[in-house]
């Protein structure tokens, strides 16, 4: 995917400005900055999801500016922060809800869309939960469904708006793990995250906005910067390797805006 | 818990229950038993409604269901349907020799225009959430009802009482020329909403994650909004308000498929079949030879039956 000079805002206001950046294939980026930074427009805005937008788009060689949703649909999923969930469905039902853009409306689920439901839920690790009601999950256990619905739409890229948020310390690991290991099976991910510690030791890409700009994009070992990390969230941080391939961020002390 | 599914044998039951609520609303009646092809001919138009206007009003209520997120829309709590009593009963009570088909219509187009102002009025409140819709939908109810009150208090006490006799509801077709200007109505509904189903199921999911899985969101909603029209439009043009049943059928029937359209949508069509089908007996039954309005029936069973159902929800969760 390739971002290019992306400018997003709503009615009014601009949020984004001149974003640009692109991820290879199978390579997991996380997306940090405050809150208000434009982490959620960036995605709304790549998805062309009600903003008003300038710039490119590129996913897999395609100008999304050019593709039906439909077919946008079948290169990119999405999972907002809110979504419905009082519908009585089950949690397989929720995976093939996943399946909408490569079938007909009307059209019931094929083997081939259970079968990839399977495989999705397989991956998440929610199989066991597959006849449960998605609305008597727990809050984690619902992220991982429907991860695995945004896993049945066959993206090649994965956009997650704050997909561990309001996890447990161990929930949020799960599913930093697993998204690293969909990078090994090929499909992108872009997560907005404020868990910064624990993405930087399961992505490969970091993008640092505020202000609707980007401050940094690299390695997490070239983002993750008292420097840099201290300008995005505009309070004195020190940075420190945390030994396993990660890093640490620690607030100093001695900040006067603390 | 393990939710289960409506198999085969469910489907078999609700087709045997109209084809029942058929053959018992056809020997039923001032006349007994039927013995000859006379009577048979003055029943089939008021089974034919029944039908039409059953599964018209339960799928228009599973629509609504669906686009608000929110089990408690119906044409009713959305003003949909008095926007329709609105225009069709002024037309009533100013221009009754009208033929049949310019009532259906002027319901249609009333319930148009009370379902677009709903979502108007609640996207100029500040975004198109259920409650929001609910609330703007209850004030077109209120602004509806208080408008036919006022049109009511003006008219010559002569054509009051076929006003009032219309609000509650009345299957009684004299031939087959109500049903036959009601069957396109329905048709088209159906025609507009059974094939959006799967896209009903991601618009309930959410606008952004409906967008994402490749949903036009703006069109498909207006489309499945003009369905609902047209149904609940159409029918109460035809009959007259009839409440509970878009609210109680996808009710029940969602306790048998879940929340699948693709599913709830056919299985609230043949439930409200058979609803109305056996509330228009029981009309006939009760009091015979007098007859209770079907609008007062589907109240009186429908409020009492939707608290059992309330209940029983309330203890389980």
């Amino acid at each position: 995917m390739t971002v290019k000079g992306l400018s997003a805002g709503y009615r009014r206001s601009d949020v984004l400005s001149g974003i640009t950046f692109s991820l290879d294939e199978g390579e997991v980026c996380a997306v940090i900055g405050p809150n208000g930074g434009g982490k959620s427009t960036l995605m709304r805005a790549i998805l062309d999801l009600g903003t008003r937008r300038r710039g490119e788009v590129r996913i897999s060689g395609s100008d999304t500016s050019r593709l039906t949703r439909i077919e946008i649909a079948r290169l990119a999923s999405f999972l907002p922060q809110e979504y419905d969930c009082d519908a009585r469905l089950t949690v397989r039902e929720m995976v093939l809800l996943g399946r909408h853009p490569h079938r007909s409306s009307w059209s019931m689920d094929s083997e081939e869309d259970i079968e990839i439901a399977r495989e999705c839920m397989e991956l998440t690790g929610v199989t066991k939960l597959s006849d449960r009601l998605f609305c008597e999950l727990s809050g984690g256990e619902r992220r991982l469904v429907m991860l695995a619905s945004a896993l049945a739409q066959k993206p090649s890229i994965l956009l997650l708006d704050e997909p561990a948020a309001s996890l447990d310390f161990r929930n949020q690991i799960d599913v930093w793990r697993l998204l690293g290991r969909l990078g090994s099976l090929g499909v992108s991910v872009l997560a907005s995250t404020h868990e910064i510690g624990i993405a930087s030791r399961f992505t490969d890409r970091m993008l640092a906005l505020a202000g609707g700009r980007c401050l940094a994009f690299g390695t997490p070992g070239e983002v993750c910067t008292g420097e840099i990390l201290g300008e995005v969230f505009g309070i004195d941080l020190a940075v420190a390797p945390d030994g396993y391939g990660g890093f640490s961020v620690i607030p100093m002390p001695g900040d006067s805006r603390l | 818990m393990k939710a289960r599914r409506m198999g085969a044998p469910a489907w078999i039951a609700l087709v045997v229950l109209v084809l029942l609520g058929v053959v018992l609303s056809l020997s039923c009646g001032p006349m007994g038993f039927p013995d000859d092809w006379l009577t048979i001919r003055l029943r089939l138009p008021r089974i034919a409604l029944a039908l039409l206007a059953g599964s018209s009003l339960s799928v228009s209520g599973c629509l609504l269901q669906g686009l608000l997120r929110n089990e408690l829309a119906t044409p009713y709590t959305l003003g949909i349907s008095a926007g329709a009593s609105l225009a069709a009963g002024a037309l009533i009570l100013l221009q009754p020799m009208l033929p049949v088909i310019v009532f259906l219509g002027a319901g249609c187009a009333g319930a148009l225009g009370a379902s677009f102002a709903v979502w108007a009025l609640a996207g100029a409140a500040g975004g198109s959430d259920a409650p929001r819709l609910l609330l703007a939908g209850v004030t077109v109810n209120l602004v509806g009802a208080s408008l036919l009150l006022l049109i009511e208090y003006f008219s010559p006490a002569s054509r009051l009482i076929e006003i009032i006799r219309w609000m509650m509801g009345d299957l009684a077709a004299v031939d087959a020329t109500v049903p036959a200007f009601l069957t396109p109505f329905v048709a088209a509904g159906l025609l507009l909403c059974l094939p959006r189903s799967g896209t009903l199921n991601q618009l309930s999911m959410g606008d952004d994650l409906a967008a994402s899985r490749g949903v036009r969101v703006g069109a498909e909603r207006n489309a499945l909004l003009l369905a609902s029209s047209l149904l609940a439009g159409g029918t109460v043009g035809a009959v007259g308000p009839i409440g509970f049943v878009g609210l109680i059928v996808p009710h029940a029937m969602r306790r048998l498929t879940g929340s699948d359209n693709r599913l709830l949508l056919p299985a609230s069509a043949l439930g409200g079949m058979a609803v109305l089908l056996f509330a228009d007996v029981l009309s006939r039954v009760v009091a015979a030879p007098a007859e209770i309005p079907i609008g007062v029936v589907m109240s009186l069973l429908g409020g009492p039956f939707f608290l059992v159902l309330l209940f029983k929800e309330g203890r389980r969760v």
